[in-house]
């Protein structure tokens, strides 16, 4: 019998499982938000209902999974210790998921009281999550650039976070801010200080492991998390202190590190060595290319003046990223990491633990990369033809749920096979 | 390098842990094995913490990481 892996730094399935399912349905959520009030959706990023749409996308789908995700992978890619798991995951999944239907919910006008206990549920969540997690980071010895990576972006959800609360002082108690511009420094961080910078982060462990491509160069992988918290900075400080050299030298300085990273994922996947081309592959290869678009549309929107046009690519820099990039990337590594996990945990009490191919067949995955490149598709030919926004909503909804469906599916499968095991000890489990 | 070398850097996970764990079986005692990864192997140093087996990692600037495990004598 094959010494089983140490699971001691694991936490249990449930603790990323939690997060896992819960993500999806917020994502379809927002997808059945546009479809219904395409023409508001299209028209502004400002509008109540766009901003209602983009927090159940970000705050409700990518936080949600990249906070489980970043649970499980602490003992994976740094060998980090999580304090107390469960406690740990129960408080952030509880606060994070509170404060983002209140937020939610003060958008769509149900009053002043959602957004100030937004502003509380998140800013404790927060506090507690970043406090945990960084801890578990400051007393990582590895030595790859995943860890400073994982260290930034836990600092830029900080950041995010502290920005998005002070908007919310002046949504729910009417403080003076200057909302617009915390409103892009918010913007700013959350894209890139925490969700680009923890997917590099993610991208130099799960990119080589599960696509079989050469490694990430360490001098490319070690420069790209500090230049995309320092694009972040310049921007933060351009726009507030409104000196115009430094925020583009940010701007500039982000698209730089995005547009090399998305260029050296795909390079890295061109020299894969061996392996067949699943629905992650192409996942990551839709992602990386919306992320090419998303930057020169950002690029594109600083240099043009206030006008139709403007608001047009604004509107296709929010769909390749949170109809694009983020649920490609994120849906191409659940795929992987839901069986893994699966199989990870079956092995240590049953012999014969089913393949992470039988968890969840390839033919799920590669059908839900098809809607959402659908999705995708129609929501960015709404920039030019807004009405297709309603087929591109359906379409995104439509894949989350797909997603929702297949992890359940595994997590149904584990469910099943654990307990068999644990009533048959004599027949297969392990000690 | 003395000693067996393992190359992982091709091979899905399990793989590489399964045969790094055949590997120690017939390594000889004082020997060292060595593995060469695209990851630094968390759930592996757990394992070999646990069977008593010493270890240290290096990074290359391909991206490569070296980890030396010597089986006790």
């Amino acid at each position: 019998m094959t010494t089983p892996l140490a699971l001691e730094q694991a936490p249990p399935l449930s603790v990323p499982l939690r997060f896992f399912l819960s993500g999806p349905p917020l994502g379809a959520a927002a997808g059945v938000l546009v479809a219904v009030r395409w023409d508001v959706v299209t028209e502004s990023r400002w509008a109540l209902e766009s901003l209602a749409a983009v927090h159940l996308v970000t705050v409700g789908f990518m936080l949600q999974v990249m906070a489980g995700a970043l649970l499980q992978f602490l003992p994976v890619a740094a060998g980090a210790n999580v304090w107390r798991p469960r406690v740990t995951g129960a408080v952030a999944h509880i606060g994070f998921l509170g404060g983002g239907l209140l937020l939610v919910g003060g958008f769509l006008g149900l009053g002043g009281w959602c957004f100030r206990g937004a502003a509380f549920t998140f800013g404790v969540a927060t506090l507690f999550y970043v406090a945990v997690v960084g801890g578990g980071l400051l007393r990582s010895s590895a030595i790859g650039p995943t860890l400073p990576a994982l260290k930034l972006a836990v600092l830029g959800l900080l950041v995010t976070v502290a920005l998005g609360v002070t908007l919310l002082t002046a949504l729910g108690w009417s403080a003076r801010v200057p909302v617009l511009e915390v409103l892009h420094a918010h913007v700013a961080w959350g894209v890139i200080g925490w969700s680009a910078t923890l997917v590099v982060g993610v991208a130099y462990l799960v990119v080589p492991m599960f696509q079989l491509t050469p490694p990430y160069p360490t001098r490319l992988a070690f420069a790209l998390p500090p230049g995309l918290f320092g694009a972040a900075l310049a921007w933060t400080a351009g726009v507030l202190l409104a000196v115009r050299w430094l925020a583009w030298a940010g701007t500039a300085l982000g698209a730089l590190a995005l547009v090399g990273f998305a260029v050296k994922t795909l390079q890295l996947q061109a020299r894969r060595r061996r392996g067949v081309k699943d629905s992650t592959f192409y996942a990551w290869r839709v992602g990386m290319a919306a992320l090419v678009l998303a930057v020169v549309a950002a690029v594109a929107v600083r240099a043009l003046p206030e006008g139709a046009a403007r608001i047009r690519l604004e509107y296709v820099v929010g769909v390749a990223l949170f109809a694009g990039v983020f649920p490609a990337v994120i849906s191409g590594m659940l795929y992987k990491i839901v069986p893994f996990l699966v199989w990870l945990h079956l092995q240590r009490v049953m012999t014969g633990a089913p393949t992470m191919q039988k968890v969840i067949p390839a033919a799920g995955p590669r059908w839900q990369l098809r809607v959402l490149g659908a999705a995708l598709a129609c929501l960015s030919l709404a920039a030019a033809w807004p009405v297709l926004a309603v087929a591109g909503g359906a379409l995104f909804a439509a894949a989350c749920l797909l997603l929702e469906w297949h992890v359940v599916q595994a997590a149904r499968l584990y469910a099943r096979l654990a307990a068999a095991a644990a009533q048959r000890p004599e027949a297969g489990a392990r000690p | 390098m003395d000693g067996p070398v393992i190359d992982a850097r091709e091979l899905e996970p399990p793989e590489p842990f399964v045969r790094v764990m055949d590997a120690l079986k017939t390594l000889a005692p004082g020997a060292t094995l060595t593995v060469l990864l695209p990851r630094e192997p968390f759930p592996l140093y757990a394992t070999l913490d646990k069977l008593g087996y010493p270890h240290d990692a290096s990074l290359d600037g391909d991206g490569t990481y070296t980890i030396r495990i010597r089986k006790p004598a």
